[in-house]
């Protein structure tokens, strides 16, 4: 029981810095950004190569693979995503292409074998009679800072502010002198950070791979569906809802059925409240 | 007579903002009413709501003895209430033709067997005729009104609803879409219900007036009664500056 | 409605002769069954266009289709012995059993939640695949099919006729007046609705379309190659299908076959380049977004055959 409550907060934690970050740049720029996925799995890659290639110490490869990733999100999103916003279909073929680039690249320089990134903390703790890693905790843990710091980012900052507005009403945003490209600039670097941030903390206990960003951007897509397009509480709640769900699915059935849960979820979702269960309202 | 369209109790909130309060009204077969309002009164709200585009808070909506809230847009024209937008939305990239054949293939229209046909003769009808291949990005606003008159009446419509038709307009665009339209009631025996902010080329039109301001309807009767009620001169006479009081 | 010109009949014709007596003059195994996949993805990208270039709404997993019929065909054919005659109207049939499942509850909704879903299922059928490796076969899929026609030079004129075919039918309903509404669905669907058309109607039944010859072509795939296997359901399927549409001239299904068999022959040539290839690929598409949002095929042959219309 208490393992079922440890692992699914792990597996919900993680979900979350996932889908919220697809969630606010989505609810911000009305950008659906396929290559989502892409940011987690850089960010495993890019912790991968500064610890197990370049030798660089763990505390600063996590932070710096975090930025870079971030710079790569906000170049994607300048020179390749805001020519052609006018276009929904545009924004989503280009932020594809982008994705499939991404994975072709990593294939090419790395070959589909499985790389793999040393702990961050090598000890196992015990609470209750369970025993888990002190990475996941500290996935989870970081998880937790990371929505926590984003929330009273956006509540208590003028930055965060104006990203509020600009998710409620862009054009009047702009009138009030928002400087609406610098806000979705912004927006994408912390969307690309907290995916990437996602991937360089599960790269010690998941195989990094280039193809690993595909599933976790599909279980993005069920919990953006399932909470509703654009609302970061709703995304959360579902992050909670799916990762419980998979985590009782894997421990009473099989791991094999976990796939079927997000798929069973948006199913469920569509035909019941299509708008999720926060529905479309602002980004908060 | 029978009631074509009866209303009752109809209201709608966005959040905290009533925009229709209670509204209540019936429309009689044939009859050619007008919905008066200064802008922000909740017309347009009311027209989204009949033709199904927004569902009520609460309220009923009787359409030929049956109820058609909750109704998808499409069912309601299939039950004979057609609209206009106010910002026309012609399919670009189609030419004249093809804007009207789309709503010719709706179920109603199916005893229109030749659909070209059918569709050219309501372009000729509406004052556009023999301009079939002509593409729709070029047509000015005047014609674009008549297009989507067209459209609505290839649905073969008992109520047609026309929302601002005569918006943006220039007068003598006005007086010839106003003859087309005093000729549509008169000829294809249609009942018309019509919104308007203006009220001089309302008030040569129609026959019945319905006045809102605020969400609610504050008078209907003849328009010859509406100009003197005391409510209607205080909510338009109220802001005489503004550029939409009676001439 | 749109008459088809007679210079685009004989154009048409002049094609298909053209590929149909291709493998004589080279005759080799190799080239005919290049051209066998040629018309295969022809197939798959005229249907994509049919729904998606029509009706506006992009399918991002149309190799859900490709890969249900190409399975359909795995099942019956390696593990129920089936006569392989029956996997292609079985696979039709199941392709659109799934565009319903999906379709139904995305196509009435407004948002980009049928374009995700698409993506969703097909990823998510990939790793059922995998995870039900027992009855599928996991990794190395089914094999051992039956082929539908032993001689592969016949084989390739059956495929080829069914490509024409289907380019002919989907055509003819695109100049119908049920094309005029789906083309009408991706103006103004709110129009539509005041026009009196149930659009989500036609939204289904196209999508139904499009995946029934989706599902053919994937079983026509399944009896060349004699074997199935996931990455049929992969991304990649369907966004090498998007971008041969795009090169194609979005909407214009002839441009969509005559890309798809274009591009098909060039990454067969680029297969020196091994894993650069789907580089090369993407590459194209994103040129082709920022510099011909139109195409390329179908404006080219507008242009070339202007002055005989």
């Amino acid at each position: 029981m208490l393992q079922i409550l440890i692992y699914g907060a792990v597996s919900s934690a993680i979900y979350a810095m996932l889908a919220v970050g697809f969630t606010l740049i989505f609810g911000v720029a009305r950008i659906l950004n396929l290559a989502h996925g892409s940011f987690y799995a850089l960010g495993a890659y890019a912790a991968y190569v500064l610890t197990s290639l370049l030798g660089v110490p763990l505390f600063i490869a996590a932070p710096l693979a975090v930025l870079i990733v971030a710079g790569f999100g906000v170049v994607m999103e300048r020179f390749l995503v805001r020519p052609l916003r006018s276009s929904q279909l545009a924004v989503l073929m280009i932020t594809l292409a982008v994705s499939l680039a991404v994975e072709q690249a990593l294939f090419i320089t790395f070959g589909s074998e499985y790389r793999n990134v040393p702990s961050f903390v090598a000890d196992k703790l015990s609470i209750g009679g369970v025993d888990i890693s002190g990475q996941r905790l500290l996935a989870l843990v970081a998880g937790v800072l990371v929505l926590l710091g984003l929330w009273l980012f956006i509540q208590r900052t003028r930055l965060g502010a104006a990203i509020l507005a600009v998710s409620q009403d862009p054009e009047a945003a702009q009138y009030m002198g928002i400087p609406t490209n610098r806000i979705f600039s912004i927006v994408m670097a912390i969307s690309a950070g907290t995916a990437a941030l996602a991937g360089v903390l599960v790269s010690p206990f998941l195989t990094v791979q280039p193809t690993m960003g595909l599933l976790p951007m599909v279980k993005a897509f069920a919990i953006v569906i399932v909470g509703g397009l654009g609302s970061i509480p709703g995304s959360i709640i579902a992050s909670l809802i799916l990762g419980y769900s998979e985590t009782i699915v894997a421990y009473l059935i099989s791991s094999s059925w976990t796939e079927l849960v997000s798929l069973v979820a948006v199913v469920v979702t569509l035909m019941i409240r299509p708008s999720g269960i926060l529905g479309r309202r602002a980004a908060f | 007579m029978t009631d074509l369209l009866e209303v009752n109790g109809v209201t709608k909130r966005f959040g905290g903002l009533t925009a229709v309060k209670n509204a209540s009204f019936t429309l009689k077969k044939g009859e050619f009413t007008g919905i008066l309002g200064p802008n922000g009164a909740g017309k347009t709200t009311l027209f989204n709501i009949l033709t199904g585009f927004m569902q009520p808070t609460s309220g009923t909506i009787h359409f030929n003895g049956d109820l058609v809230r909750e109704l998808a847009p499409y069912k309601v024209v299939n039950r004979g209430m057609a609209r206009t937008f106010q910002l026309t939305r012609p399919f670009v990239g189609m030419n004249l033709l093809e804007n009207v054949l789309v709503a010719c293939m709706s179920p109603r229209a199916s005893q229109d067997k030749d659909k070209e046909a059918r569709a050219s003769y309501l372009l000729a009808q509406v004052g556009l005729g023999g301009r079939d291949r002509e593409p729709v990005e070029t047509l000015p606003y005047g014609d674009l009104r008549r297009l989507e008159i067209a459209r609505a009446l290839a649905t073969r419509p008992d109520l047609l609803l026309l929302d601002e038709p005569f918006a943006g307009l220039g007068s003598s665009e006005i007086e010839q879409l106003a003859q087309l339209i005093r000729r549509l009631h008169r000829e294809e025996n249609l009942t018309i219900l019509l919104i308007e902010h203006k009220l001089r080329e309302f008030m040569a039109l129609v026959s019945r007036v319905i006045a809102m301001n605020f969400g609610e309807i504050i008078a209907i009767g003849p328009p010859e009664e509406i100009v003197k009620n005391e409510k209607v001169i205080e909510a338009y006479i109220g802001k005489t500056e503004d550029a939409h009081a009676p001439a | 409605m749109k008459r088809i010109s007679p210079i685009d009949i004989a154009g048409g014709i002049i094609v298909v002769a053209i590929l149909a007596l291709a493998p004589m003059f080279a005759a080799s195994n190799y080239l005919t069954g290049v051209l066998t996949v040629c018309a295969i993805y022809g197939i798959w990208a005229s249907s994509w266009d049919f729904m998606s270039g029509l009706t506006g709404r992009e399918n991002f997993g149309h190799s859900l289709f490709i890969g249900t019929g190409a399975y359909t065909a795995g099942f019956l054919s390696s593990i129920w012995s089936a006569s392989p005659w029956i996997s292609l109207p079985l696979g039709v049939v199941i392709a659109i059993a799934f565009s319903l499942l999906v379709g139904f509850p995305t196509l009435r909704l407004r948002g980009p939640y049928f374009a995700l879903a698409m993506l969703s299922a097909s990823a998510i059928l990939q790793r059922l695949c995998l995870i039900f490796w027992e009855y599928t076969g996991g990794e190395e899929g089914l094999y051992g099919l039956d082929p539908l026609i032993k001689n592969p030079l016949h084989y390739y004129w059956f495929v080829l006729a069914i490509l024409a075919v289907t380019v002919i039918a989907l055509t003819l309903l695109a100049q119908s007046h049920w094309g005029l509404l789906l083309r009408a669905i991706r103006g103004d669907e709110a129009t539509c609705q005041a026009a009196g058309i149930n659009v989500t109607f036609y939204k289904i039944v196209s999508l139904m379309i499009s995946a029934g010859f989706a599902g053919l072509g994937g079983a026509l795939y399944a009896h060349y190659q004699l074997q199935v296997s996931p990455p049929l359901f992969s991304v990649v399927v369907s966004i090498t299908v998007i971008i041969m549409v795009y090169v194609g001239g979005i909407g214009s299904i002839y441009g969509a076959a005559v890309a798809a068999i274009l591009l098909t022959l060039l990454t067969e040539m680029l297969r020196g380049f091994g894993e650069y290839r789907l580089w090369i690929y993407t590459l194209t598409l994103m040129l082709i977004l920022f510099f011909l949002p139109n195409g390329l095929i179908a404006p080219l042959w507008r242009r070339m055959t202007e002055r005989f219309r």
